[in-house]
C-alpha cells in the first residue's frame, strides 16, 4: 500500500492590541520541515511567510531538534499583527503500520539501553523528562496495561493508543495551554496536546523513547457539504521509535489511530515547549485580541508531484 | 632563629592534614621563612594592629560598601586574614599547567556537547549528561559560527575550585566555567593586602596579578565580532540584589567596562545596544554574570528579565560577543567530572595532571550501587547543576531522611552524583591573640586567549577551622586570604593597568553615554540626599531650641517657645514625625518632644523620614557606585555606619542627638560639595542636581507653608529657627544685623535668586539644567518639564516680597500660601515630567507564547475528532 497527498496549507495568525506595540520580537516555528522515515516520507515544497507590518529584522535557522524556525522583530509602534505562513507539503505513506510486523517491546528497550540499537543516540533524548513531561509511576502502570511481557511494540503502542482514545474525555473547557499533564491525566480530559503528552509521558516511563509532533490534520467535509476554509486545524500527535526497521511511527491518541496521509506534520520535539509554533515578547499591547485560521487544502496529483520533484 | 613567644613560633598544625606552614618534621617550609620572620618581628601586637587595620580598610574599601539588610544578608562574605597563603614558585608551576589543561579539556569537552558530540557518538560520555539534562536548554545546541573561520570559543574567564590532600597534591573539588564570583575579591585582598604588608610583599618577590587582568583585557578586547580599535565591552550584572552587584561594579570599576543590568539594553535589528539618555550605544562584548537560562527571555526561561530579548539572535547573526558563552554552565556539572580523564584522553591523548575529588555518577549501575553502599562516606549532590546549597551528608541524617534519599537516587538515578569529601591542608590564621591552623580552599582563576590559557598568580584563599564549612558554596568560610606566588625572579613593580601612554587617544567630552537606569538613580539620589540635609536641619534647628531653653521647662514653655509649634507642624509636614504630634492645640509637653525626636531619627518605618531618607540615598548610592568617586563613597560609607550605629544613649539626650545630627549635616554638606567640585558636568551630574534642586525647593515651600503662613504675634524667634533650619542666617544678619522681618526672610528664601537656598534660586536651576539635557532634533517646542519649569521660575520672580509678607484680614498670608501651594503640585509635576521624558524608557512587557496556543489549538466544531476524519 502507498498513499500520496499533496497539500497547500494557509495558517493565519493576527493579534490586534488595544494598545500599541512599541517592540515585538518573535519565533514561528510553522514551516514544515522534511520528515524521511521507512514508513513515510515528508517533503516541503515551498513555504512562504508573510508578515504584516513589514518586519524590521527577519532571520531563519534550524533548532536542535532540525526545526526551521523564523526569527523577526518590528521595532516601530504597531497595533495589528498578522502572520501568514503559506506552504505546500506532500506527505507519502510507503505502507501502513499496522501491517508491519515488529519486536517485542522490551526487546527495543533493551537495544537502545544497552547501545546496540544504531539509532541508540539519536533515540536517546526523547527518553527522559522534559519541560511538559515528567515520567511517573503512575503513568507507568498505565501504560503496563497495554506493554505486557512479550507484545509486539506496534501492537502494544496501538492498544495504548486506543486505551487514552477511550478513556480520555475530548473537552478543551477543562484544560488549558498551561495544564500540567499530571492534572489532564486525573481529569481524564483535554485536548490532543493533552494527549499526545500523556501517551509520551506513558511511554518513557516504561522506557521507549517518544516524541511531540505538532501539525495539521485535514479535514473532510460533511458530505454534500462545502468545505469551510480556514476549518482545519493545528493539530498534535505522537511520535514512537519503533526500531530501525520501522524508524519512528506516529499515533495520534485524539483520533485513535496511527497517522495517514490527512496527517501533515510541521516540527517535532520532546514536547510542546520546544515546538511552539508562534513565541513572541512584546513591550505594550494591553489586552491582544488574537484570531487564528488554517486552512489545509488537497492539490493531490502524483503527476504534480513528479513535476515539481524534477 | 625565633624565639618561642613569638606568633610563628607558637603555631601549631592541626594533626592529620597537611601544613602550608611546617612540614610534617615541623620545620618551617622555606617559601614561608621571609614571611614567619617579618610577622614575628611585629609581634603579637603589630600583627593585631595589622588585623585591625586589614578590617578597616575591608569595611572602607568600595568593594565592601554596604549597610546590613532586614534579612541579614552580607555584601562581602568575608573579612581578611592579613597572613597569605603562600606557594613557591616551582609548584606554583606544577598546579599553573594542571589547571592550564584542565580550562582545554573542558573548553573541548563544552565545544564537542554543543556541537557535533563526538564524544556521545563515540562513546566516552554517556547521553544522559545531555539527554536526562533539566539545565541543558536545547537552545544552547550549536550556535552557528558566521566566519567559520573562527574558531568558536566557550570559555573565557573560569575557576576551579582547589584543596590540598595530605600528601601534599592539590584535587579539584570543583569547576566554575559559567560565571566564577571571586575575581572582585581575590582582587580586593591583593589591594588590601599590598597595604597592610607593603615592605613584605616587595621583598617577597610576590608576583603582581596586574599582568592577568592586562590579559584578560586583551582577551575580551579581541572578542569583539567586528573588529574595532575601542569595542564597547559591558560586564551583565544580575541587580543591586545580587551578591554579585558589588564585585561586578568593583571589577567594572577597575577594568574601566561599563556596568549594565538586562534593563539596560535593547536588541534592535539582532544587535546589542545599551539604552542611554542620548540614545542607543551598540555593545560589541558582553561579559555577563547572569545564569544561561535568563540571558533571553524569547527562546529560554520566559520568565526572566535579567538578560534581553533577542539576545540569542544576536549572537547567531554574529554582532555580539558573549562571554562566557551561553551554554556554558554544562561544562560544571558535577557529573561530568567522572568523565574529563576519559575526554581528555580521547582529545589530547594524556592525562589529568591534576586528579578531581572522586565523584560518582548514579547513572552508570556499577557506580549507583557504589554510592548506595558507602552512604556514610560520601555526600550527595545534584549531578547537572552547582548549588550554593551544602552537600547532602547522608551520615548526618535521620534514618527516615536517609530512606527517603535513598528511594530518590534509585528513582532517578541519572540526577546525582555521590562524592568523597575532600581533605584540606591547614594554615596560620590569625585569631583571638595567635596564630591558629585552619583549613584552606583554594578558588584560582584563568582567561582562556588566543595565546592559551593564564592563570592568575595567586587566588581567592578562604579559611575556616571547620573543614566541612568549606564545602558547601564558594561563598562559605570565615575569612578570606591573599594568595602569594613568589617569583624566583625579581617582579616587575611598573606594571599597569593603565594604558600605555603611546596608545592612540580619540579624546571625547561625552556624557550622553549615561544608562537611563543610572540617571534614574542619580536623580534620586539627589532627591533624597537634599531631603536628609533638610530634614536634619529643621531637626537640629527644633533640637536646639528645646535645649536652649530647656531651663525653663518647668514652668510655661509655650510662652517662652512660641515658635514650637510651628517647627513641630513642619517636621510632620515632611514627613519626620506623625501629624498628631502637630495638632493646633499645641499642648503638649515639651519633654514629650525630648523623647519624640530622638526616637525619630531611629525610625525607620516613617517612609519620608531621616532614616529611610538616608536608607534611600544609600541604596541609590550603591547603585550607581561606579559613576561617583571613591572619596564619595567614603563619605557615604561613613553615613552608613552612622546610621546604623547601635543607639547607645537611649532616653532624652538630646545634646547627644544634636551631635549626631550635625555629624550627618558635615557629611551630607561634604557629599554635596564633592560632586560640585568633583563631578563632570555630565548628563549624570544634571540629572543629580535635578535631583537635588527640585527637592530642595519642595522642602523650602513645605518649611515655609508650615511656619509663615499663619504668622504668630511675635514671630522673630520663629524667622529665626526658619532663617537657621534654611542654613540662611549668616546672610540674613549680614544683610539685617538683628532686624527679623517676615518680609526680608521672604526676600531672602523665595525670590532672591542670588541666595542659592532659596526658592526663586532652585527654578532658574532647574530651568537651566532641564534646557542642558539631550532633545529630539526633530522636536521644536519645549517638552512638558520645560514649560513647567519656564512656569515656575516665572511665578517665583512675578512675586513681591512685601505682597507675600502682607497678612490679611484673617491674620494670614494668603498670597504666601497660594505661591506655596502652586508650588507643591508644580514640583511635584515637574518630577514626574522629567521622570516620564528621560527615565522611563521600557513599557510593559507581556509574552504571547500561552495566549496563541490556547485559542489555535482548539479545533472548531466543524472538526470531528472520531477517527472517520482520517483516511
Amino acid at each position: 500500500m502507498s498513499a500520496f497527498s499533496r497539500y497547500r496549507i494557509a495558517h493565519r495568525t493576527t493579534y490586534q492590541y488595544s494598545e500599541p506595540v512599541a517592540i515585538c520580537q518573535n519565533q514561528l516555528r510553522m514551516v514544515p520541515r522534511a520528515i524521511s522515515s521507512p514508513l513515510f516520507r515528508v517533503d516541503c515544497l515551498t513555504a512562504n511567510v508573510g508578515i504584516s507590518p513589514d518586519p524590521d529584522m527577519m532571520t531563519e535557522h534550524t533548532d536542535y531538534f532540525g526545526n526551521h524556525v523564523v526569527s523577526f522583530a518590528i521595532e516601530s509602534s504597531h497595533s495589528e499583527l498578522a502572520v501568514q505562513v503559506q506552504s505546500e507539503v506532500s506527505v507519502r505513506q510507503h505502507r501502513n503500520i499496522t501491517d508491519a510486523a515488529s519486536e517485542p517491546w522490551q526487546q527495543l528497550r533493551d537495544g537502545l539501553e544497552n547501545g546496540h540499537d544504531p539509532n541508540w543516540l539519536e533515540t536517546n533524548e526523547y527518553l527522559f523528562e522534559s519541560p511538559r513531561v515528567r515520567r511517573s509511576k503512575a503513568f507507568l502502570k498505565y501504560a503496563e496495561a497495554s506493554f505486557h511481557q512479550g507484545r509486539c511494540l506496534v501492537e502494544a503502542a496501538m492498544d495504548l493508543t486506543h486505551r487514552i482514545h477511550q478513556d480520555f474525555r475530548y473537552d478543551p473547557q477543562v484544560t488549558h495551554v498551561e495544564t500540567s499533564i499530571e492534572d489532564a491525566f486525573q481529569l481524564r480530559a483535554g485536548v490532543c496536546q493533552d494527549f499526545a503528552h500523556i501517551q509520551i509521558a506513558c511511554l518513557r516511563s516504561i522506557g521507549l523513547p517518544a516524541r511531540y509532533v505538532s501539525g495539521y490534520l485535514r479535514t473532510e467535509p460533511a458530505e454534500g457539504a462545502r468545505r469551510l476554509i480556514g476549518a482545519d486545524q493545528s493539530h498534535a500527535w505522537v511520535s514512537l521509535y519503533a526500531g530501525p526497521q520501522l524508524g519512528w511511527i506516529d499515533l495520534d491518541p485524539t483520533n485513535d489511530c496511527a497517522t495517514g496521509t490527512s496527517h501533515v506534520p510541521i516540527c517535532f520535539g520532546r514536547d510542546y515547549s520546544d515546538v511552539t509554533p508562534m513565541r513572541g515578547v512584546v513591550i505594550g499591547g494591553g489586552a491582544p485580541q488574537l484570531e487564528v485560521s488554517v486552512d489545509v487544502e488537497n492539490i493531490d496529483g502524483e503527476e504534480e508531484y513528479k513535476r515539481v520533484q524534477s | 632563629m625565633l624565639t618561642t613567644d613569638t606568633p610563628f613560633a607558637r603555631y601549631q598544625p592541626l594533626a592529620g592534614s597537611y601544613d602550608e606552614f611546617r612540614d610534617r618534621h615541623g620545620r618551617i617550609r622555606p617559601s614561608w621563612q621571609g614571611i614567619a620572620d617579618h610577622l614575628d618581628r611585629m609581634d603579637v601586637s603589630g600583627v593585631a594592629a595589622r588585623t585591625a587595620e586589614a578590617r578597616r580598610l575591608v569595611r572602607a574599601s568600595s568593594a565592601n560598601f554596604q549597610l546590613p539588610r532586614e534579612n541579614g544578608d552580607q555584601v562581602r562574605p568575608w573579612h581578611l586574614a592579613i597572613v597569605p597563603l603562600v606557594f613557591d614558585e616551582p609548584s606554583w608551576l606544577k598546579l599553573e599547567s594542571g589547571l592550564a589543561q584542565r580550562v582545554r579539556v573542558l573548553e573541548w569537552v563544552l565545544n564537542d556537547l554543543l556541537g557535533q558530540q563526538r564524544l556521545l557518538k563515540e562513546r566516552v560520555l554517556p547521553p544522559q549528561l545531555l539527554s536526562a539534562n533539566p539545565f541543558f536548554l536545547r537552545a544552547y545546541h550549536d550556535f552557528p559560527v558566521k566566519d567559520s573561520a573562527v574558531t568558536r570559543q566557550n570559555l573565557n574567564l573560569t575557576a576551579t575550585d582547589l584543596a590540598r590532600d595530605n600528601d601534599g597534591t592539590w584535587w579539584v573539588t570543583g569547576d566554575r566555567t559559567r560565571a566564577p564570583s571571586g575575581l572582585g575579591f581575590a582582587l580586593e585582598n591583593r589591594v588590601i593586602t599590598s597595604r597592610i604588608l607593603p615592605q613584605l610583599i616587595r621583598q617577597s618577590n610576590v608576583t603582581r596579578l596586574a599582568s592577568f587582568f592586562s590579559a584578560l583585557q586583551q582577551h575580551f578586547s579581541s572578542i569583539a565580532t567586528r573588529s574595532r580599535e575601542n569595542p564597547r565591552i559591558a560586564i551583565l550584572t544580575p541587580g543591586e540584589e545580587s551578591y554579585r552587584y558589588v564585585e561586578d561594579a568593583y571589577l567594572a570599576g577597575y577594568l574601566g567596562y561599563t556596568l549594565v543590568q538586562g534593563r539596560d539594553l535593547a536588541i534592535r535589528g539582532n544587535r546589542v545596544f545599551l539604552k542611554t539618555l542620548g540614545g542607543l550605544l551598540p555593545i560589541d562584548v558582553l561579559w555577563r554574570h547572569i545564569s544561561d537560562d535568563h540571558c533571553d527571555p524569547l527562546e529560554l526561561d520566559p520568565s526572566a528579565t535579567q538578560g534581553a530579548t533577542g539576545m540569542l539572535g544576536a549572537i547567531r547573526a554574529g554582532n555580539v560577543a558573549v562571554a562566557n558563552s551561553i551554554g556554558s554552565v554544562l561544562a560544571q556539572m558535577p557529573a561530568l567530572s567522572p568523565f574529563l580523564n576519559h575526554a581528555s584522553r580521547f582529545f589530547f591523548g594524556e592525562d589529568l595532571v591534576l586528579p578531581s575529588v572522586a565523584t560518582y555518577w548514579c547513572g552508570s549501575a556499577q557506580e549507583r550501587q557504589y554510592v548506595l553502599d558507602n552512604l556514610d562516606d560520601l555526600v550527595l549532590r545534584d549531578a547537572f547543576v552547582v548549588s550554593g546549597d551544602p552537600p547532602v551528608v547522608p551520615n548526618q541524617l535521620t534514618r527516615a531522611e536517609r530512606d527517603t534519599w535513598v528511594a530518590k537516587i534509585k528513582a532517578q538515578p541519572h540526577r546525582y552524583v555521590g562524592q568523597s569529601r575532600p581533605k584540606r591542608s591547614t594554615t596560620p590564621v590569625w585569631q583571638d591573640g595567635c596564630l591558629q591552623s585552619w583549613h584552606v580552599a583554594l578558588r584560582s582563576f584563568q582567561v582562556q586567549t588566543a595565546d592559551g590559557v593564564k592563570v592568575l598568580p595567586g587566588g581567592l584563599s578562604r579559611v575556616s577551622p571547620d573543614v566541612e564549612a568549606l564545602d558547601h558554596s564558594p561563598r562559605s568560610g570565615r575569612l578570606g586570604q591573599d594568595c602569594w606566588v613568589l617569583s624566583s625572579s625579581p617582579v616587575d613593580h611598573e606594571m599597569t593597568l593603565l594604558p600605555s601612554p603611546d596608545a592612540t587617544l580619540s579624546l571625547t567630552r561625552s556624557g550622553a553615554e549615561l544608562p537611563s537606569r543610572v540617571a534614574e538613580n542619580l536623580f534620586w539620589l539627589g532627591r533624597y540626599a537634599e531631603r536628609s540635609e533638610s530634614i536634619a536641619r529643621l531637626l537640629r534647628t527644633t533640637m536646639v531650641r528645646i535645649t536652649s531653653e530647656s531651663y525653663l521647662t518647668s514652668v510655661s514653655y509655650l510662652g517662652d517657645l512660641p515658635d514650637l509649634p510651628r517647627l513641630t507642624a513642619a517636621l510632620a509636614a515632611v514627613g519626620q514625625i506623625e501629624p498628631d504630634h502637630a495638632i493646633e492645640e499645641f499642648t503638649e509637653t515639651v519633654p514629650d518632644l525630648e523623647l519624640i525626636l530622638p526616637d525619630s531619627i531611629f525610625d525607620r518605618q516613617q517612609p519620608c523620614g531621616l532614616t529611610a531618607s538616608v536608607i534611600q540615598m544609600v541604596d541609590k548610592a550603591v547603585a550607581v557606585r561606579d559613576r561617583l568617586s571613591m572619596d564619595a563613597y567614603r563619605i557615604i560609607t561613613r553615613i552608613g555606619d552612622d546610621l546604623t550605629a547601635p543607639r547607645v544613649d537611649k532616653g532624652p539626650d538630646l545634646t547627644g542627638m544634636i551631635e549626631r545630627v550635625n555629624r550627618l549635616i558635615t557629611d551630607l554638606l561634604a557629599f554635596a560639595g564633592l560632586t560640585t567640585e568633583s563631578m563632570t558636568r555630565t548628563h549624570g551630574w544634571r540629572f543629580l542636581q535635578l535631583g537635588r534642586r527640585i527637592e530642595r525647593g519642595y522642602q523650602t515651600a513645605e518649611l515655609l507653608a508650615a511656619t509663615l503662613t499663619r504668622p504668630l504675634v511675635n514671630e522673630s524667634s520663629l524667622l529665626e529657627s526658619v532663617l537657621r533650619a534654611t542654613d540662611s542666617m549668616m546672610t540674613y544678619r549680614s544683610r539685617y544685623m538683628l532686624q527679623l522681618q517676615a518680609a526680608a526672610v521672604i526676600d531672602l528664601l523665595i525670590t532672591d535668586d542670588t541666595n542659592p537656598r532659596s526658592l526663586a534660586y532652585q527654578a532658574e536651576q532647574i530651568t537651566t539644567l532641564i534646557s542642558q539635557l539631550p532633545t529630539d532634533p526633530n522636536e521644536f517646542s519645549l517638552g512638558q518639564d520645560q514649560r513647567l519649569a519656564e512656569a515656575v521660575t516665572h511665578r517665583i520672580r512675578m512675586s513681591q516680597p512685601m505682597v507675600l509678607a502682607h497678612m490679611d484680614g484673617s491674620g494670614s498670608r494668603e498670597q504666601l500660601l497660594s505661591l506655596l501651594q502652586y508650588l507643591f503640585e508644580a514640583l511635584a509635576n515637574l518630577s514626574n515630567a522629567v521622570a516620564a521624558r528621560y527615565l522611563i524608557h521600557a513599557g510593559v512587557t507581556q509574552s504571547l507564547t500561552g495566549r496563541v496556543d490556547d485559542i489555535r489549538r482548539e479545533p472548531s466544531e466543524a472538526n470531528p475528532t472520531g477517527s472517520d476524519s482520517v483516511s
